[in-house]
């Protein structure tokens, strides 16, 4: 490779050795790059493909705003799929598992951060760790024996309820936000503190005017984690929520979220049936890019 | 401080363990009163299609009339831990499946046992069947057929309560000798409801071939179809009649019988229930136990 350089007015021209170990990184780093977009783009291009012809026949309108889900198992013709009950399901269940798991593990991530003695961070650090490792059947099972039962004889109704899910999902969600949370307030300058302290301002007024804004794009981010996992989580929720195709009147009613649909009857689905249960991942897929682009959206706005 | 701390700690702690403990604790103490809660399983499921065509839940002209506002469960132990959980939770299972957490009801005065399926007496019974894909060869697979049909197989078949094929009819293959030289692997797979039966069976049949691997996956009935019609399974298990569409790829044939059972929470009173009664409350006629006891006294 040649280089063109100006010294003392002159040009010269100078060779430089690219080190052979860096050219091979380079492509290392490329083919993870290339490996990474084709399993993005592939999954959204199967996804669609197959939805897209289910769309069509059913009807996009009719998909998204009936509320009758009636497949046609025995493949006999007709059948009505309709998803506006498993939408409004699992918008309900995901807001509920952040109402409960946002305040709680925010105020932990600032508790561990700021406020935790050695000894006892030394256990809430692994805990939250093993939280995380849990896998979801085990929280949906201790769903089903624990909360649920509960639920039933504190409040009445089934049980298996937007409220049960709500609150397993919710706990399931508190590892990923108290952990980014916490490396986000960690990561304030230690000088936005003791500036804040220096002019006269208490502790909690320290971290959370000064501190807690300044993390506040990990903050959101964590939020966002959270908010990922619960809309995509199937296996707990489909133990939890009942799976009843109507619309709840109350949160100790069931609801079907849009997942536990796929994981239901996507194992025997054929045809115009197995379409829909795609086309649902679909709108499941693009509900997820609507949050990503408004969360970007609102950072922006907050810059 | 660090002592307020650890105060508010363990009393936090005692308060899950609490929680924990009143949600394992049985509720066998009272009667089941007020709502119903209506338990059923997948769309997929046999026991389900069995279940909603021989009590009248689904007709010919409105098809399967299950009130939208039934749990939908996802395997016969989801069904069996929920009932044993809710006392107001009714719902069905297969017979062979019934364990001593719930109670099961007798239909129309007569009790939920493998005789009086048997006997013709029990209406809600249903046949298991398995299926293969017509015009394939499996040595293997062919065996284990022939195991099942044998005395040792339908043995087992009785000794795990569903109800064998009869002696003397011309499925039974008489008495099982390993032909000794099998190796390899098939798959079987399907009905969640076969599968603790399938599982007998194959553990007995691997024991007396040690070359012989058998896979079990269960899912359901409709999945266990499919999946032998597309060769993922040498041997699909539906636990209910084979459709025509099925039937056009594949040979299907029952191995037992199998009553399903409609089971309530242990502390139910109730103990009889009425075939329309079952009917009525899965399409949400009746909504309340006050109903269901009302009818039944009289």
């Amino acid at each position: 490779m040649t280089e063109e350089v100006l010294q003392d007015g002159k040009e010269i021209k100078r060779q430089i050795k690219v080190d052979p170990k860096e050219l091979i990184m380079k492509i290392v780093f490329i083919i993870a790059a290339v490996v990474f977009i084709a399993a993005v783009v592939t999954i959204c291009v199967f996804i669609f493909v197959q939805a897209v012809p289910a769309l069509k026949e059913i009807g996009l309108f009719n998909f998204l705003f009936s509320s009758e889900w009636d497949p046609d198992v025995e493949g006999t013709g007709g059948g009505s799929y309709g998803i506006a009950t498993m939408i409004v399901g699992s918008i309900y269940i995901t807001a509920g598992a952040l109402i409960v798991g946002v305040p709680i593990g925010f105020l932990t991530a600032v508790f561990m951060a700021r406020y935790c003695p050695r000894p006892l961070y030394k256990v809430m650090k692994p805990m939250t760790n093993i939280l995380a490792g849990i896998p979801s059947i085990v929280y949906g099972y201790f769903g089903v024996r624990v909360i649920v039962p509960f639920i039933r004889d504190t409040f009445g109704g089934y049980g298996y309820s937007i409220l049960s899910a709500s609150l397993v999902l919710g706990i399931m969600i508190l590892p990923t936000i108290i952990s980014v949370s916490e490396n986000a307030i960690r990561a304030v300058p230690k000088s936005y503190y003791e500036g804040a302290l220096a002019l006269g301002a208490t502790k909690e007024r320290a971290i959370f005017r000064t501190e807690v804004p300044a993390a506040k794009s990990g903050i959101v981010t964590s939020i966002i984690l959270g908010l990922g996992r619960v809309i995509g989580e199937t296996m707990a929720v489909v133990m939890l929520c009942g799976n009843q195709t109507e619309f709840p009147d109350s949160i100790l009613d069931g609801v079907r979220t849009m997942t536990a649909n796929i994981v239901l009857e996507l194992g025997y689905a054929e045809g115009l049936h197995r379409g829909a249960l795609i086309a649902t991942a679909a709108v499941l897929f693009v509900f997820i890019l609507i949050i990503t682009l408004l969360v970007s959206l609102i950072r922006k706005k907050a810059k | 401080m660090k002592k307020v701390l650890l105060a508010i700690l363990s009393l936090v702690m005692a308060c899950g363990i609490g929680i924990a403990a009143v949600g394992c604790a049985d509720n066998t103490s009272s009667d089941a009163t007020g709502t119903i809660i209506v338990v059923s399983r997948e769309d997929g499921s046999g026991t389900r299609s069995a279940f909603i065509e021989l009590t009248g839940i689904e007709t010919d002209e409105d098809g399967d009339r299950t009130i939208s506002s039934a749990m939908i469960t996802n395997s016969t132990n989801m069904v069996l831990t929920t009932v044993a959980d809710a006392v107001n939770a009714i719902g069905y299972v297969s017979m062979g499946s019934l364990n001593d957490q719930v109670k099961a009801l007798s239909v129309d005065g007569v009790a939920a046992t493998a005789d009086n399926v048997l006997a013709g007496t029990y209406k809600l019974a249903r046949p298991f069947n398995i299926a293969y894909k017509t015009g394939t060869t499996n040595e293997i697979r062919d065996d284990f057929i022939k195991y099942i049909y044998s005395d040792q197989g339908q043995a087992i078949v009785t000794q795990e309560n569903y109800i064998a094929i009869p002696e003397g009819d011309d499925q039974r293959t008489g008495s099982y000798t390993s032909p000794g030289n099998l190796s390899g692997s098939i798959t079987v797979g399907g009905s969640s409801s076969v599968s603790p039966l399938m599982e007998k069976l194959i553990e007995a049949y691997e024991a007396l071939n040690s070359g012989v691997t058998i896979n079990l996956q269960t899912s359901d009935s409709t999945a266990g179809m499919s999946g032998a019609a597309e060769g993922t399974f040498d041997i699909g298990m539906a636990s209910r009649d084979l459709r025509e569409t099925e039937l056009a790829n594949l040979t299907g044939m029952a191995i037992a019988q199998d009553g399903i059972a409609v089971v309530v929470n242990p502390s139910n009173s109730l103990s009889d229930i009425e075939m329309t009664m079952i009917c009525n409350i899965y399409i949400g006629q009746v909504t309340t136990w006050e109903q269901v006891k009302g009818e039944s006294a009289e």
